[in-house]
């Protein structure tokens, strides 16, 4: 069992070593694409910084807690895109019957599709999701906090996708849905929660899970509160193992294809 | 000893039906409406250790449906499946260690690497230790005469210099079964034979079992002694290829023989019949699709 997981691990490893040097091949290309996606989060909060000069708060966020809310959000999409990006890209695999050659490998088809690709942008967001925390001084208990939750929130975001992704197992073009369903909860998660009421704030922490990812975090690491910390943990593992057995329900009705293709 | 059991194997495909036009789009939203495709309808046969079957059959006849359920990518709808004495629907895992798979139309290599690079992947995946895959890859490259081009990436090889890493990575692990699916796709006639080539010497040094489909029938006659057609989900012929030419010849003098007759000419007696492989795979399809 634990040499089984270890050579799984390993398998991990080369995968994402491998996705990494196929995006550096190109050295500008990797480098300006790291680079501009620093860049552009950080024209964003040009305007947060504006916005707090003229109020004190928004939706009861102070400059400080923005600035964690965009590292958390950065820091957690940018490692799930690092680590996992198929899924985010895993309804197109199929509808277009592209899962044949991760199934009939001696590993784990879940982990070994999710893992065949790196975007490489999103290294940029990681870096500037970390300095952006570290700007704010969050001090050693902090940081360690916004570490775990950036592994949480990568944890929900993936899980989110890959949930999304399995359902074209069963529904065709769900690969549009999934896109925007995935791009609404990185917008979402980018405002302060107490701005959304009502219906908005219930599909926002049960539907599109912006509120366990970012939002919770966020409060946790201003104000340390030990149920909303296990909140958070218990979510992610739940909803990621709700993912995984909707991935292997579907993977059931799973129907190949005969489209020419190659492994870019 | 059996290496492939396959009994009563059954596949259904649910396809979705639209009238032509804008019209019939906006009727598909309201009314979808759906068929079911048999696309393997009680399929049984089994294969011996080493042996080299031709598993062959027009387009759509279920080829690649029933290697993708030998190999575990497809579940069945019904039927039994042993390979090597493994359920694929159950441990599907445990049977990737016992086969290996080439797919003609679809790379397993990643294109930026090189074919090394892509070989102590393959490796990692089948858990060898790195010195057991640095023998492999110096054996496999060895014999596939891969050297030249070893360490240059896959996206800058020839289609055939492909072709042969695709099937060396696939021989990584030692399979004892390998499934071929147009395995010489698009090469030309000269790389054809020494994939061939290299196909039988597998087969004869490392006795790995071959299930072979393909369209060309130089593939089937050079490198399989029985052949299996299908046609619409179903075997329609299981015989030797040898059998099936000597059948069709007998059937093609007696054809002579009758028109001879029924026109009143003088036979011409010794003159032997010599029917191709691919006039008698024509011959059996057209049949076939007349009903």
């Amino acid at each position: 069992m634990l040499t089984a997981v270890k050579n799984g691990l390993r398998v991990c490893v080369l995968s994402i070593k491998y996705n990494i040097m196929r995006e550096m091949v190109n050295k500008v290309t990797f480098l300006t694409n790291v680079c501009f996606m620093v860049l552009n989060n950080a024209s964003i909060l040009v305007q947060w910084f504006i916005l707090f000069r003229l109020r004190e708060d928004v939706g009861g966020y102070t400059f400080r807690e923005i600035l964690f809310l965009w590292g958390l959000t950065a820091a957690s999409f940018g490692l799930s895109h690092i680590l996992f990006a198929r899924a985010f890209s895993l309804s197109e695999l199929i509808i277009r019957g592209k899962l044949d050659s991760y199934l009939v490998q001696p590993k784990n088809v879940l982990v070994s599709v999710i893992t065949s690709s790196t975007d490489i942008s999103a290294i940029g967001d990681l870096l500037y999701g970390v300095a952006l925390v570290c700007a704010c001084r969050p001090g050693v208990g902090g940081f360690f906090l916004f570490l775990l939750f950036t592994v949480t929130g990568m944890a929900v975001f993936t899980a989110f996708a890959l949930l999304l992704g399995s359902l074209s197992f069963w529904f065709v073009r769900m690969d549009m849905l999934q896109g925007q369903m995935i791009m609404s909860a990185v917008s979402f998660a980018t405002y302060p929660d107490g701005i959304f009421t009502g219906i908005s704030r219930f599909l926002l922490y049960f539907i599109i899970p912006v509120g366990m990812a970012v939002w919770h975090p966020v409060h946790v690491m201003a104000s340390f509160d030990a149920g909303m910390l296990l909140t958070v943990l218990g979510y992610a593992c739940a909803l990621s193992v709700a993912a995984v057995a909707v991935f292997y329900r579907g993977l059931r009705r799973y129907a190949s294809g005969n489209l020419m293709e190659a492994r870019m | 000893m059996q290496a492939i059991t396959v009994e009563n194997l059954s596949k259904t495909f649910r396809v979705k039906r639209k009238e032509k036009g804008m019209r019939g789009s906006l009727k598909a939203i309201i009314h979808p409406r759906t068929e079911e495709i048999r696309a393997v309808n009680g399929v049984s046969f089994s294969v011996d250790k080493g042996e080299m079957l031709a598993f062959i059959g027009p387009n759509g006849a279920g080829k690649s449906t029933t290697i993708k359920m030998l190999t575990g990518i497809l579940y069945p709808d019904g039927g039994r499946v042993e390979v090597m004495g493994i359920d694929p629907t159950k441990k599907r895992r445990q049977l990737a260690y016992q086969i290996g798979t080439v797919f003609g139309q679809k790379e397993q290599l990643w294109t930026h690497l090189t074919p090394y690079d892509n070989f102590r992947f393959f490796g990692a995946i089948y858990d060898l230790s790195d010195r057991e895959t640095e023998k492999r890859i110096e054996e496999l490259s060895e014999r596939f005469t891969l050297r030249d081009f070893i360490d240059t990436p896959v996206r800058n090889l020839s289609l055939g210099q492909r072709i042969r890493c695709e099937i060396v990575a696939s021989l990584i692990h030692k399979p004892k079964v390998l499934f071929l699916d147009e395995p010489t796709i698009g090469l030309d006639p000269v790389v054809k034979e020494n994939v061939r080539a290299l196909i039988k010497q597998m087969n004869r040094e490392e006795h790995t079992t071959i299930f072979l489909t393909s369209h060309d029938v130089g593939d089937i006659e050079k490198l399989c002694r029985r052949i299996i057609i299908v046609n619409d989900g179903q075997i329609v012929l299981d015989d030797s290829v040898e059998q099936l030419k000597n059948h069709y010849q007998d059937k093609m003098a007696a054809d002579i023989h009758a028109c001879n007759n029924e026109h009143g000419k003088a036979e011409k007696n010794g003159e032997s019949l010599n029917v191709s492989l691919e006039e008698i795979l024509v011959d059996i399809y057209r049949s076939e699709e007349d009903g």
